[in-house]
């Protein structure tokens, strides 16, 4: 049996989906980032992955992950936009989740 | 008037023998003993913890101190993550200016060894909001943000930070209850990997085992006849947004400007008076910013005052900063660390400090931190 705190909560991925549906295709700036190398569980698969807070053009803020990067889009002021991926490992059975990544805007 | 009578800390390390109910035994009778106190004579206890929930399935601590002290008054447990320890001495604080002539057990305890790095990572990571935690955001992560911004902005290197680890573990080598005794180079900090860039293994503190407690006071004929004791003269808490990018600035940690100006104002110290102080330097990148918010830096200036070392023991500053080791080298049992910053600055002021001892100290400062800065503790104490 699958261990409570092992299963992603598909109601927890259904109340999330809708703040992140206002939160796609938005482009921002960089504010400032991390490459994280020791990550929490969840990750461990994607590390070293980066990560990035990014203000968007309304003046709101959000952190994600950034993908489809290489090295030089990591900088503050870079420009990225919002994209909607997996952001962890989930089991064979479980709702995938999807949440907001970003990436680099070309 | 409300005095700290007493202290006792255990071990801080990796401390594979012993359970968090062990561990709080040990630092209860060590107390009781320290001040040489009944167990009668406690009328109640604050206990800090944050993981047991999370990573071993243990809550209701209090009635579990109830059955391992053998008392039934009041035991409240406290949980602010990082600043569990701080928030729940400023809580018995409090209590005892509701209440008179009572005595207070405040204690501070956390077991985090038993699991893996992973599994503690995540469980910290509670201690995030949603949105950081779906992104991957670990604590260093986070302070890693504030790092990489903070070194851009004032044009700073890894170097500057890496003088924070340099002095906290030689101060860790003078403190035997330390988990780290072993001094480092600002070399070694540098050729250390990566945790979250820009911030590597020798930037962040580990996690450990350990609990502290103190006793706190306002009875007249108890204090009078202890020798050995410190005027709580402020113990302000402070909040914030949960979120780093809700903050109005990624260079300050707000919740801590507030508390240590309240704090300042309530004991009526100047910044100048504080001679001894212990800072939450979880992260290297956390001290700088903890001594420009609390005021004895300007802003921005940290990374350049770190490199001069005037805060570090033996030289001929005015401040001498984590002289426990500080989180970074006397390890960082997350409940137990705001007690222990409190009991470092009780050993400085009442001259028990011995080979760390800062000269003529008559008031200190402890700042506690609770997650990236949602919550920022500040206790002034006064010999």
């Amino acid at each position: 049996m699958t261990k409570v705190e092992d299963m992603i909560s598909p109601v927890k991925i259904w109340r999330r989906q809708k703040e992140i549906r206002g939160l796609l295709s938005k482009t921002g700036s960089i504010i400032t980032w991390t490459l994280i190398y020791v990550s929490g569980k969840d990750f461990k698969k994607y590390a070293p992955f980066p990560v990035v807070m990014v203000e968007f053009e309304n003046g709101k803020k959000a952190v994600g992950q950034l993908v489809d990067y290489s090295k030089e889009d990591l900088k503050i002021g870079g420009k990225v936009i919002s994209v909607l991926r997996k952001v962890r490992e989930s089991k064979a059975e479980d709702v995938i989740p999807y949440g907001l990544k970003f990436r680099p805007l070309i | 008037m409300i005095s700290v009578i007493g202290y006792y800390t255990t071990q801080f390390g990796e401390l594979w023998d012993k359970s968090l109910s062990d561990l709080i035994k040990e630092v209860i009778l060590g107390v009781l003993r320290n001040t040489g106190l009944d167990k009668k004579q406690i009328d109640a206890i604050f206990f800090a913890n944050m993981l047991a929930g999370v990573l071993e399935n243990n809550l209701h601590t209090p009635s579990k101190i109830a059955e391992i002290l053998g008392v039934n008054v009041p035991i409240f447990r406290v949980e602010a993550a990082c600043a569990s320890g701080g928030v729940a001495f400023s809580l018995a604080n409090n209590y005892l200016e509701a209440y008179s002539d009572k005595t207070i057990l405040v204690i501070g305890a956390e077991k985090m060894t038993d699991y893996s790095p992973e599994e503690t990572t995540s469980a910290l990571a509670s201690a995030a909001s949603g949105e950081e935690q779906e992104a991957g955001l670990t604590f260093p992560g986070l302070y890693a943000l504030m790092a990489n911004y903070y070194l851009q902005k004032y044009k700073y290197t890894e170097e500057n930070l890496a003088h924070v680890s340099y002095k906290n573990h030689y101060h860790g080598s003078l403190n035997d209850k330390a988990h780290f005794r072993k001094i480092i180079s600002v070399e070694q900090v540098m050729q250390s990997p990566y945790v979250a860039y820009p911030l590597k293994v020798l930037d962040c503190c580990s996690t450990s085992d350990g609990a502290s407690a103190v006793v706190l006071t306002n009875l007249h004929s108890l204090k009078n006849k202890t020798k050995k004791t410190v005027e709580v003269l402020a113990s302000e808490v402070a909040t914030d947004s949960i979120s780093l990018k809700e903050r109005n600035r990624i260079d300050e940690i707000l919740a801590t400007k507030i508390a240590g100006d309240k704090a300042f104002v309530k004991s009526k110290i100047r910044r100048k008076d504080i001679k001894v102080a212990e800072v939450h330097d979880c992260f290297s990148i956390a001290e700088l910013l903890a001594m420009e918010d609390l005021g004895f830096w300007k802003k921005g200036e940290g990374g350049k005052r770190i490199k001069e070392l005037q805060t570090m023991y033996g030289s001929n500053g005015d401040l001498m900063v984590n002289t426990s080791g500080g989180l970074k080298a006397s390890g960082h049992p997350v409940g137990a660390t705001g007690i222990k910053q409190i009991g470092e600055i009780f050993l400085q002021l009442t001259g028990q400090a011995k080979n760390r001892q800062v000269k003529k100290a008559k008031f200190g400062l402890a700042h506690n931190v609770g997650g990236s800065g949602g919550t920022a503790v500040v206790t002034i104490l006064g010999a």
